[in-house]
Parts: C-alpha cells; sequence; structure tokens
C-alpha cells in the first residue's frame, strides 16, 4: 500500500500558440532544422547527457529523435515528421521546416486559427493537384530505359547529407553502387505480382570509400578459417536449417521428466543428430547453414565428409538465403529432409576487406539478393552513410510506383509558391465565398502559405546570400553574398535544379520581398539540358501533405493538458 | 472525526464553470482540439468531453462525481458529452438564481443558509420529477414535427447527421471525408433484411478487428478495403501463391501435440535397460510424426491458409513451408472470431479430428502493407450466411497516431450515436393511453397542426417518438424545447430547465451574437406560423450544409441525464475525509474551505 500515490491533478495550458514560450520554442526548433537543410546544410553534434557516443549528423532521422522536449506540441510535430520518415525516407527536413513557418507565419499575419486551416487546405488542394497534372512544369517523367534520371535522384538524396564528406568522385561511386543494387532487386523472369529482393548492407570502418562494392547474392562473416581447396566449385547443394542443432530437448510440455541415472541423454540426443548429419552427407550435400548453433560433433562430423557449416546465421539473413538458395528452411530432427527442401548455390568464396573475411555465396542463375559493402574512414561518417545509402535505395524503389521526380534545389518549391499565388489571385473571390471569408482574408492566407513554401526554398542558403527567383519560370537561384547587381545579371549560371540558363533577357525578384503574382511558364521542351538535382516526387507530395496537416493539427489545439504524475 | 467539507451551491457551482471553461475551447463550430499527454510521454488529441475530463485527473470528489456521469452517459449514447457540462453549469446557475430571488422577495432573515440548503435539492428534484415523466411527450408533441425520420435506403441522411457528429469531434477540414466514409461502411455492412440496430451492433462489437490505423500518411489516404484484415504477418516466408480460392483453417491450439501437461511426469530410461521405445528421443519424434500426419490431412483437404491463436513451434512452421502452406501466428482472438462469423467455419482445437466443416473457402489472401507493416488480407467467398453483407475493414490514416486514434475514437463514437438514434422506442405511456400511436413510418407527421399543441400540450397527436427521428442542428432543439416549456402549463420549475437550455445555442453562436438571434427568430417564427414547418424541413436540405442534423433521441437522454446529475450533485451536503494512514494530506485541502462564521457546525 505504502506504493500508492495520490495522482496530481493536470498542468493546463490555454490557447498554447498565443504563449510566448511556446512559439520561442516553436521557433527555436524551426530555426535548428533550417540549419540542417540541404547540401550546404551545417551538421550537429549530438551527445547524451551521461557522455556517451557522440554522432554527427543534420538528417532528420537521426536529428529528431534526439531532440526530446517538455512541449507536447513540439512532440506532435516531431512525431508525424518521424512518422513521414520512416514511411518514405526522404523530405524529413522539408515538413518540419515547412510546417513550423506555416506555424510562424500564421502568427505573424495574425491569421484567424480556423479561417488559415482552411485556406491551408484550400493551398494544399490546388499543390497536390497541380502536382499530379500532366503539364506539371515542376515534375519530370523517370525513364527506365535509362539510368540518368535514377542516377541523379541517388545523387540528390546522397550530396544533400554533408555529414558523410564525400568528394565529388566519391558520391558518384556511391550513387553508382545505389543504382545498381537497385537494379539488382528487381527480379526480372517471375511474371504475376513482382516480390522486390533484398539488399544487404554490410559495413566497414577503415578502407577507402572507393573501396565499396556491390556484389550479387550474399557476403556472410566468417568465424572459422574456411578451407578452400575442394569444396568451393560447382554448384553445392544447401541445407538451410531454422531450429537449433546444438542437441536441445525437444519441447515435450510443462511436465517434468525425471531421468534414470544410468542414462545417458546427451548421448541419445547426439546419435540423433548423427543420423540427420548422414542422411545430409548421404543426400550429398555440400553447404550445411543453421540459424542457430549447431553441435561441434555434428560440426566436426559434417566438415570431415566435405561439407561446408555455416552456424549462428541469425533472423535477418534466413530470408535473402533461402530466397538466394530456393531452400525451405527446416526444423525437423526426425523425419526425412524431403529433397524439395534443398537449394543450390553456385559458388562459394572468400573476400578479404580490411580484418574482415568474408564468405561469398553466388547465386544460381538469377536472385534479386545483392550485398553492398560500404566503407568509410571513421564509424561516425560511416553510420551516416548507411542511413544515407539506404534512404538512396527507398527513395529509389518509391518511383517503381510512381515513376516522377521533382526538380529539387528549391525550384519546385518557388514554381510551386507562385502557382498558388497566381491561382489564388485568380480565383479570390469563389474561394473566399467557398470558404465563408471574404477575399483579403483569403489572399493574406494564400500569402502565409506562399511566404511559407519560400522560406523553404531559402533555407538551401547557409553563406548569407540571398534567394532570388525569375520572373518568367518561377526557378529558384541563389546569389552570393559579395556579389553585386552586375554579377546578378551576367554570372548567375544556372537554377537550383540546373535545368533554366541566365540569359541577360530574364527579370529577378528577392524571395523574401513582395512581388506582383504571374504565372510561372512551363520549360521549353526542346531544351537539352537535364536537372543535376531531384527529388523523390512520392516523398514530397506525402511531405507536403503531412506538413499542411500537421500545421493544421497545430494550429487547432486550444488546450493542453499535461499529466504531470 | 473525519474532517468535513459543507457543500453549497456557490461551491458546486464554481467548480461545474471551472470544467465548463476547459470544454468551451472545443466546443461549437469554432472550437479546437484539446492536446494531452499522459504520465507515460504518449501524446492524445481530442476533442470528445469525456477524454478531456477525465484527463484533467480532477481531485474535488464532487466534480469526479460529474465526470463519472458524463462519462456513463457519452458510453451510452456516444454523444453530446459537452454539451452536458454546458447544460448542467447553466441549469445550477439558472437554479442558484431563482433562489436568491425568491430568498430576496422574501425578506426572511436569520434562515437564509437553511434555506437556501434546501431550496436547491428541491428545485431539483421537481426538475428531475418533470424530465422524467412529461419530457418525451413534449419532445414528441413539440419538436419531433419538425424533424423527419431517417430513411434506411437513402444513406446521404445519414451522411448529414454523420457530418455534423464529425464537425464536433474532429477537425473542421476532414469531416465530410470521414462522414462519407462511415456511410460507406455503414452501406457496406448493412443486412438487407435486418433493422439497422443489429447490423450497428454488430458493428460495434468487432469494431476492434475491423479498423486499421496508419499513421505517417494524409488523412485523405483513409480507405475501406475489401474483406478482412488480420493484424499479423505471415509466419512463413513463402506466400501464398495465387490459387484462388484459398481454403483455410483455424487453430486455438498447437499443432504438434504437447506430450506434458503442467503437473505431469516422464519417467525416461527406468525400468529393463535403454530401448528403443524408452528414449527421450523416442517421445519427440512421435510428436513429430503425428504433426506430420495432421499436415498431411490438411493437404489433402486442400488447405493452403492456416490462422492460429498461438504461437506454433519451429516444427509446424517448417512443415507447413514445406507443404506450401502459410500459417499466421498469434492472431487475436477478437479477429479470429470476426474471421469465424464471416467465414462459418468452426476452429479446430485438436489436430488429429480435421474435417471439412473446419475448412473455410476464401476468395483470396495475400500480404498487404499498412505503413510500417506487412498484414494479411483477406476476403470471403459468397457463401449463405454473407451474401447480404459486403464485409469490409476500414484503413484510418494520419500524420500521428495521436491523430489516427482521435479518428477511430470518433467514429466508434459516431456508430454509438447511430445505435441510440435507432434504438426501437417503446410507445411512451401517456400516448398509448390515447390509442392515437401510429406505426407508420412515414414522415407524414407534419400535417399535423402545431397551433392546437401549443396551447394544449397534453392533448398528444400521432407523433411518437420514433427510432431514427433526426432535426436540424445549430440549436433547433433546444429553440424548439426550450418555448415548448414555457408556454406549457407545467410548473414553474419548467421555466429554469427553459432558461437553461438556452444556453447551448447561445454558445454554438458564441462568435457572433447576431447570428443567435437570427435563427432564434426564424424558428420561432416557424413555430408561430404552423404552415411553414413543412418548410423547415424542406429548408434544412438547402441550408444543412452549415447547421447539420442531430439526433433527437439522443438530445433527449442528454437532458435526462443532465437533469438526473444535477439532482446527485445538489443531494450531497457534506464531503467527509475518511482517514487513513495514506491520506494525510487531505486535512489542509478542507481547510481552506471551511468557513468558520457558519453556525450549523454542530457536528
Amino acid at each position: 500500500m505504502s506504493r500508492v500515490v495520490k495522482k496530481t491533478p493536470s498542468v493546463c495550458t490555454d490557447m498554447p500558440l498565443n504563449n510566448a514560450e511556446v512559439c520561442a520554442k516553436l521557433h527555436l526548433m524551426k530555426e535548428l532544422l533550417r540549419s540542417c537543410y540541404g547540401p550546404t546544410g551545417r551538421l550537429k553534434h549530438i551527445r547524451n547527457n551521461i557522455g556517451g557516443r557522440v554522432t554527427t549528423s543534420s538528417s532528420s532521422s537521426v536529428l529528431l529523435p534526439a531532440l526530446s522536449s517538455s512541449q507536447p506540441l513540439l512532440n506532435l510535430i516531431k512525431s508525424s515528421i518521424l512518422n513521414h520518415i520512416s514511411r518514405f525516407s526522404d523530405c524529413g527536413l522539408f515538413a518540419a521546416i515547412f510546417c513550423l513557418s506555416l506555424l510562424e507565419h500564421v502568427r505573424q499575419h495574425e491569421l484567424r486559427e480556423n479561417l488559415a486551416i482552411k485556406v491551408n487546405k484550400h493551398c494544399l488542394s490546388l499543390c497536390t493537384s497541380y502536382l499530379q497534372r500532366e503539364d506539371c512544369a515542376c515534375r519530370v517523367k523517370v525513364n527506365f530505359c535509362s539510368s540518368q534520371n535514377l542516377m541523379t535522384l541517388a545523387g540528390s538524396i546522397i550530396s544533400s547529407k554533408p555529414a558523410c564528406l564525400l568528394t565529388e568522385a566519391e558520391k558518384h561511386h556511391i550513387s553508382t553502387m545505389v543504382v545498381r543494387a537497385f537494379l539488382q532487386t528487381i527480379p526480372c523472369s517471375t511474371p504475376g505480382p513482382v516480390t522486390l529482393g533484398h539488399t544487404v548492407t554490410v559495413t566497414i570502418v577503415g578502407l577507402r570509400v572507393l573501396d565499396s562494392a556491390v556484389f550479387p547474392g550474399l557476403l556472410v562473416e566468417m568465424y572459422d578459417p574456411f578451407d578452400q581447396t575442394d569444396s568451393s566449385s560447382g554448384p553445392l547443394r544447401t541445407v538451410l536449417f531454422s531450429t537449433s542443432l546444438a542437441g536441445d530437448l525437444a519441447e515435450l510440455g510443462d511436465g517434468t521428466i525425471e531421468v534414470d541415472p544410468d542414462v545417458d541423454t546427451d548421448l541419445q540426443v547426439l546419435n540423433q543428430l548423427l543420423e540427420l548429419g548422414k542422411q545430409l552427407v548421404e543426400d550429398e550435400v555440400r553447404l550445411c547453414v543453421c540459424q542457430k548453433v549447431i553441435h561441434p560433433v555434428l560440426q566436426q562430423y559434417l566438415r570431415s565428409h566435405g561439407v561446408v557449416v555455416l552456424e549462428r546465421l541469425g533472423m535477418a539473413l534466413m530470408e535473402p538465403l533461402s530466397m538466394l538458395a530456393g531452400t525451405q528452411p527446416v526444423a525437423t530432427l526426425h523425419a526425412r529432409i524431403l529433397s524439395t527442401a534443398y537449394g543450390r548455390v553456385k559458388n562459394l568464396s572468400t573476400k578479404q576487406f580490411g580484418f574482415k573475411t568474408m564468405l561469398h555465396l553466388q547465386p544460381e542463375g538469377e536472385a534479386a539478393v545483392c550485398t553492398m559493402v560500404l566503407c568509410h574512414r571513421n564509424e561516425t561518417m560511416l553510420d551516416e552513410l548507411k542511413v544515407v545509402c539506404q534512404k538512396a535505395e527507398h527513395g529509389l524503389r518509391l518511383t517503381l510506383k510512381e515513376p516522377s521526380a521533382l526538380l529539387g534545389g528549391g525550384c519546385t518549391e518557388t514554381h510551386l509558391s507562385a502557382y498558388v499565388k497566381h491561382k489564388g489571385q485568380q480565383e479570390a473571390s469563389e474561394s473566399a465565398a467557398g470558404l465563408g471569408c471574404s477575399p483579403a482574408e483569403f489572399l493574406l492566407g494564400v500569402k502565409v502559405f506562399c511566404r511559407s513554401l519560400d522560406m523553404v526554398a531559402r533555407s538551401l542558403e547557409h553563406d548569407g546570400g540571398t534567394s532570388v527567383i525569375d520572373l518568367n519560370h518561377a526557378h529558384h537561384w541563389t546569389v552570393s553574398a559579395g556579389a553585386t547587381k552586375e554579377d546578378m545579371v551576367g554570372g548567375l549560371g544556372l537554377c537550383g535544379c540546373g535545368l533554366v540558363e541566365n540569359s541577360p533577357s530574364t527579370k529577378w525578384t528577392f524571395l523574401n520581398t513582395e512581388y506582383a503574382e504571374f504565372c510561372p511558364a512551363p520549360l521549353l521542351g526542346d531544351s537539352c539540358r537535364k536537372p543535376t538535382v531531384l527529388d523523390s516526387f512520392t516523398a514530397k507530395v506525402n511531405a507536403l501533405q503531412v506538413a499542411v496537416e500537421t500545421a493544421n493539427l497545430v494550429l487547432d489545439v486550444r488546450y493542453i493538458i499535461e499529466d504531470v504524475n | 472525526m473525519p474532517p468535513s467539507e459543507r457543500l453549497r451551491l456557490e461551491h458546486v457551482l464554481e467548480m461545474v464553470s471551472a470544467l465548463e471553461a476547459v470544454i468551451l475551447r472545443s466546443f461549437g463550430p469554432e472550437g479546437g482540439q484539446v492536446l494531452f499527454t499522459r504520465n507515460t510521454g504518449q501524446a492524445m488529441l481530442s476533442r470528445s468531453g469525456t477524454r478531456i475530463l477525465s484527463a484533467l485527473h480532477l481531485e474535488h470528489p464532487l466534480a469526479r462525481m460529474v465526470v463519472e456521469c458524463v462519462w456513463k452517459h457519452s458510453r451510452a449514447t456516444g454523444d453530446g458529452s459537452k454539451t452536458f457540462i454546458l447544460l448542467l453549469a447553466s441549469l445550477l446557475r439558472m437554479i442558484s438564481k431563482a433562489i436568491s430571488r425568491e430568498l430576496g422577495a422574501s425578506h426572511t432573515y436569520g434562515f437564509t443558509e437553511a434555506a437556501k440548503a434546501a431550496a436547491a435539492p428541491h428545485l431539483a428534484n421537481k426538475l428531475l420529477e418533470l424530465a422524467s415523466s412529461d419530457l418525451d411527450d413534449l419532445v414528441a408533441v413539440n419538436v419531433v414535427p419538425y424533424g423527419f425520420c431517417l430513411s434506411l435506403e437513402d444513406f446521404t441522411t445519414h451522411r448529414l447527421l454523420l457530418a455534423s457528429f464529425f464537425h464536433t469531434r474532429v477537425s473542421h477540414v476532414h469531416c465530410s471525408y470521414l462522414s462519407e466514409l462511415t456511410c460507406e461502411m455503414l452501406n457496406r455492412w448493412k443486412h438487407k433484411s435486418d433493422l439497422p440496430c443489429v447490423s450497428l451492433q454488430f458493428l460495434s462489437d468487432n469494431f476492434p478487428a475491423l479498423h486499421t490505423p496508419v499513421s505517417g500518411f494524409p488523412v485523405s489516404s483513409s480507405r475501406l478495403i475489401e474483406g478482412q484484415v488480420i493484424h499479423r504477418d505471415f509466419a512463413t516466408a513463402r506466400l501464398p501463391n495465387k490459387q484462388q480460392p484459398v481454403k483455410a483453417a483455424v487453430f486455438t491450439n498447437y499443432m504438434q501435440p504437447v506430450l506434458l501437461g503442467p503437473g505431469d511426469v516422464l519417467k525416461v530410461g527406468y525400468g529393463d535397460g535403454v530401448t528403443e521405445q524408452n528414449t527421450m528421443v523416442h517421445f519427440s519424434a512421435w510428436t513429430e510424426r503425428s504433426l506430420e500426419s495432421v499436415i498431411a490431412k490438411l493437404q489433402s483437404l486442400g488447405v493452403s491458409l492456416l490462422l492460429s491463436a498461438v504461437k506454433q513451434s519451429d516444427a509446424a512452421l517448417a512443415l507447413a513451408t514445406q507443404a506450401h502452406m502459410s500459417l499466421v501466428e498469434c492472431v487475436s482472438e477478437e479477429e479470429l472470431s470476426l474471421f469465424m462469423q464471416l467465414s462459418g467455419v468452426t476452429p479446430v482445437s485438436r489436430g488429429c479430428t480435421i474435417q471439412a466443416k473446419h475448412v473455410a473457402a476464401l476468395s483470396f489472401c495475400r500480404p498487404i502493407l499498412l505503413g510500417a507493416h506487412r498484414y494479411v488480407h483477406v476476403a470471403f467467398c459468397e457463401a449463405a450466411e454473407t451474401c447480404e453483407l459486403n464485409p469490409c475493414s476500414l484503413v484510418i490514416c494520419g500524420p500521428g497516431e495521436e491523430q489516427t486514434d482521435q479518428y477511430i475514437c470518433a467514429i466508434r463514437d459516431a456508430v454509438c450515436m447511430l445505435m441510440t438514434t435507432w434504438e426501437p422506442k417503446h410507445t411512451s405511456e401517456a400516448a398509448a393511453s390515447h390509442g392515437t400511436v401510429q406505426s407508420n413510418k412515414s414522415p407524414a407527421s407534419s400535417d399535423m397542426t402545431t397551433q392546437s399543441t401549443a396551447n394544449e400540450p397534453y392533448v398528444l397527436k400521432k407523433c411518437v417518438l420514433e427510432p431514427g427521428c433526426v432535426i436540424p442542428a445549430g440549436g433547433t432543439f433546444e429553440f424548439l424545447l426550450s418555448k415548448a416549456l414555457l408556454n406549457s402549463s407545467l410548473p414553474s420549475v419548467s421555466q429554469l430547465l427553459a432558461n437553461a437550455l438556452l444556453s447551448v445555442p447561445r454558445q454554438i453562436y458564441s462568435h457572433s451574437p447576431k447570428l443567435f438571434l437570427q435563427a432564434q427568430t426564424r424558428i420561432m417564427s416557424l413555430v408561430q406560423n404552423p404552415s411553414n414547418s413543412v418548410r423547415l424541413k424542406e429548408s434544412t436540405s438547402e441550408s444543412t450544409v452549415d447547421l447539420g442534423l442531430e439526433s433527437v433521441a439522443c438530445k433527449c437522454q442528454l437532458i435526462l441525464a443532465v437533469v438526473q446529475c444535477a439532482t446527485s450533485v445538489l443531494r450531497v451536503d457534506t464531503v467527509l475525509h475518511a482517514h487513513t494512514a495514506l491520506h494525510t494530506r487531505s486535512k489542509k485541502h478542507t481547510n481552506s474551505s471551511q468557513d468558520s462564521t457558519e453556525d450549523e457546525e454542530e457536528d
């Protein structure tokens, strides 16, 4: 009874968005995340309060879980963004920055919450319907006949994470690898619904990045020395056990077992195991793999008969291996193993990476399993590289569902913002009537939405430069800090995504200033330029939706009750 | 003697007003959400009054009693928890005002406190009497004619009712989408022959197994999918092959026989030496052999999907894989029971007794990826029992768990609210005695004259509160009932209730008092001019965008529950803080509220 503690009443906050302390926290979070955005984003060291390992990253999937706050509103935003990241891997920072700037701008312009929610929703539907349209000027079709778009997409994702500390050549090498691994996991010959294969990632610290490579098949770490002389050539008959072969007693139930002291149960079980071994040898099995432990005597027996033994494979590799070899896992010790349960591995060889020796299992025929070996100079960078490669691969897989990509480098944001502004102005009176507000209020809401989108594009610049857009296509350009008016006319080069080239006739405006609305013109089709920065379409559209919905949700919160027990 | 706290009307009113202040933030068309965090750090969002109140962890015993009343009411009807607090507060305010006016008029000094203490419960008792005897009839005569019955065939009216319900429970931008989704689900689950109650009851019983929350997607990705989703992944790596239809069997127990129950003793190796029959190996071989025979039996019946309530052994898993069967383990009890209801199959309890009746035919079985999880998606063949149903499951998406949670609660409560709306009514005694009950379900009651009812409320016409009766939202019910109460020949206490009722529309239109007056005039003019009663119904179909609909049955129950709660709150006069070793702190709470000038403190 002494442990029963009386519950204390909850702590309440009325109208949290009018609370200066809450707003300051939201602002701080926005500035923090903004400073990480893009290829030139600043890195963050994360260290816990008891001096644990230090992580360096600028990726939202690492930063957000580390940011813990006592403010429930921040946690609400954080969990929404994390959920998005866990589904789409990409565009987490975009969603977070957009959501937080929407909240800040709504407050700055003193919009009524319910009105802001409606207008945000309206603008979002303008954006999503425009992005789905055939003539959408910021969408690019991904062509699977050439790897160029895929390479650009993977390259953009990899270069947006500066914590990997890669040189240009290394970036290119890694993006090629990711695309190759992605292509290898797509099975070619199976009819009907396609099941994508697996990419297993192995990390090795201390080697050069350029030593990273992709191998078809599986690389399994070796603990015992492996004699390569006789057993590795030719297709090998393979068996895969999912149960322990260590000689444990079978599960007979919860009752008690009394054993006569004269009876050696261990020996009986071992004899049973050896029986099994005998069958394997009779069936000409040459590779025996077990998820769990194999009894040393059985191992010795099998080895002496020329069978390669691999134990303690672990759960994670079971499915790729059974896919690679076409085996069915065996878990019975007494029954005869059916011939259909056996599979085949084409070849066995050892590979040496630094101090690690790996056994390479090559598939016979085509199997959608490959292993990516990632190397980097130190552990922190390697961790980040692993995260980035997985993100990039996920981004590529998303293109299978929706073969499109969006222009990167802030161009999609500025283009969309110009489009929404134009559309909003055009249909102001009808839309305002539909939402039950005055046209002026509606236009203010649209302005808030567009400003927030522009804000995300502006966040790409961290070196004191300014962001401008051209008044023709509404693409995004950056002007470095020391640039003069003359530089702007002649020397801006290409826009953020690399699709538009500067010409003397182009007019400019700064992004943080007011400009008259215009309809962003689509690019002419005959341009031979290819975009140099691409974002995943599916991920970005979902991020846009999640950001607006989360912002709307936060705007709708009028009261916070915190249970402090 | 335990420390006591004398309760006075002012204290009660103060406390209920504090609750009202919290509730008002999320009440009405301009209301928003309340975010709360649990002691585990988990965040939740809600606009549901019950949830908000219970999250406050109130200390005062009376406040807890009120919260308990709200909780019970919303459990029964699924609706009206916020209006509950609002009405309660305004009713208590009216009572307090009435008492002070009365005492002020009588000028009897000296007995003030005692008289005051006695007056409140007295008034409350009278109110309760009124509400429990005359309320149903009043509503039937004065309110029902302005409403109409939902039809079973036409679900657009349900859509409006649901839309206005969701308007009070979730963010405004999503209510039309959610109501369409819910309507579609109701339509698909509707038995053509049965009463709506039956299918609604079925839905509310099986709701946990019928929905899947998915976070990380926008709300507009929520959808209905055919068949049932079993919230487990395949245990076997091999996915079911594409052959259709699929045959399935349900296991509630281990497929591999358990040799020893708890308490059993197996003696190994005793007796005459070690023989083949007497070793451990022999027993485990036996269990494996019987497992093999079970699998063989299943194979001969053509079964390719096994659903199991428990985790099967490794051997069972491997053998099933080799026999090209898919195994789904640890399926929850609710999902299994729904599966068995829909497929009409009986579970296998002992492996050796498998028969054809244990085998269900499914039109397909495939993996489905919802959010981070892969689940098993099955659809049922058109069997005799289910031919009228179109089973479907609900996938609710939202950016975060807090939101999906909120939507799920809202939909569950919506089903509960519809159940209350469609609950078959027992004909009230007063109506039965007049013998004018009409079972005709058509909304023909419109031709009744309202003029006569305004003067003689006890002459019952053919209007009875029928199941499925709804009325335009936005305070129509409150305006009509309060008007009826004022005009009736009921005791004067009904005036209190009439005035209290008006506080609800006042809060609905709190953002612009002009709208309140407009709404009031519109409805009053309809009452004055009976020929317009038809027009109100017609006008609803046009202007329901802003008004919506609400259920009359829920409203009636709400008023009764509020009056009951008020009575029980006012009847309490003293709170005793019982001393136990645990609550040594409670003394200091009472000290502050004890009034030393009170002259009745003899105890």
